[in-house]
């Protein structure tokens, strides 16, 4: 029970890593279009916030109790 | 040098790409009679057969073929569904088992002698089996809360600060309804397409040296090995990717129907 649960939390929170930085990333990478199309500072940014935010959200889910 | 160079210029070795996937028709000029697609048929007529004969002459001390459907029904009743789903999984047994001998048996495709594709390697194949799961564990979750509740439950994760849920509504909205289908399909994509290729690699890749000159004549047989022992490491992650969907599947239905977020 215990050793297969562990096996989908570890598939759960692989979605969640990558959830995080498609979608904050995603957004970055649009903010860059729309506002200044020469950089990519959004785009950055999005990407660290979505890894922050996923990683926070994982230990949500799995770190607390 | 001389010892491992090719004869003459031109006739060098051409690596598998893509192009290797995309066969001819088998028969005439049909688009319907592709190999990915005759082989999905051929998998349904063998679980078909496979587990009718193995039930027809059912008996209390169980024959060989017998233990074998059993031992195969087993595993996906009490060793998946039983375990990650709860007391109601009998109405999910179906499902699971129905995706799991299907992926399976598709996936052995690959090594079988001259059959030797695995179907998922087509893109198609799993994205549709992905859309099952996908659908299943939706339903099962807005038919068990409800279906505010239910959407309540994924966007918004109790004892969490307010202003988290900015940033973190997005990322489980994301996971729930793009992520999910999309790591089931493409994981078992990718695997079968990387394996099928790599066989590629060092069966052509022999093949090629052997009609070289002397020196590489010597070196061929290492790739032909290589490419025995990549075939049973295929066989391993065939049964792996076949198991991971089916846990997978159990294990989203099974959140579904978890009571407190």
């Amino acid at each position: 029970m215990a050793k297969i649960n562990e096996e989908g939390a570890l598939w759960s929170i692989f979605g969640y890593l990558i959830s995080g930085l498609l979608i904050w990333g995603g957004i970055g990478y649009l903010l860059d279009k729309w506002l200044m199309p020469d950089h990519h500072y959004f785009a950055l940014g999005g990407l660290i916030l979505g890894a922050g935010a996923s990683i926070y959200l994982v230990w949500l889910r799995y770190g607390r109790n | 040098m001389a010892l491992f160079q090719m004869e003459g210029n031109g006739g060098g070795f051409v690596p598998p790409s893509t192009a290797d996937f995309n066969l001819p028709p088998v028969f005439g000029n049909n688009e319907f009679t592709t190999k990915p697609i005759l082989l999905v048929f051929l998998s349904v007529i063998l679980i078909s057969a496979f587990f009718i004969i193995s039930s027809r002459k059912a008996s209390i001390v169980p024959g060989k073929l017998q233990f074998a459907g059993e031992s195969i029904y087993g595993f996906v009743r009490d060793g998946l569904a039983k375990e990650i789903i709860g007391p109601e999984f009998m109405k999910f047994v179906p499902l699971l088992f129905s995706l799991f001998t299907f992926i399976l048996t598709n996936n052995i495709f690959g090594i079988v002698p001259l059959l030797q594709f695995p179907t998922m390697s087509h893109v198609a194949f799993p994205y549709v089996l992905a859309m099952f799961p996908f659908l299943v564990f939706h339903w099962v979750g807005i038919r068990h809360h409800g279906l505010v509740k239910y959407l309540k439950g994924i966007a918004f994760m109790p004892g969490v600060p307010k202003f988290a849920y900015v940033l973190l509504t997005p990322i489980e909205i994301a996971t729930y309804f793009i992520t999910r289908p999309l790591t089931l399909s493409l994981r078992l994509f990718a695997n079968m397409f990387a394996g099928h290729l790599l066989l590629l690699v060092f069966i052509l890749g022999g093949d090629h040296l052997i009609r070289g000159v002397i020196g590489l004549k010597l070196v061929a047989p290492f790739s032909f090995v290589l490419a025995i022992v990549m075939t049973f490491f295929e066989f391993m992650v065939q049964c792996l990717q076949a198991y991971i969907f089916t846990l997978l599947t159990a294990l989203y239905i099974g959140g579904a129907l978890v009571d407190e977020h």
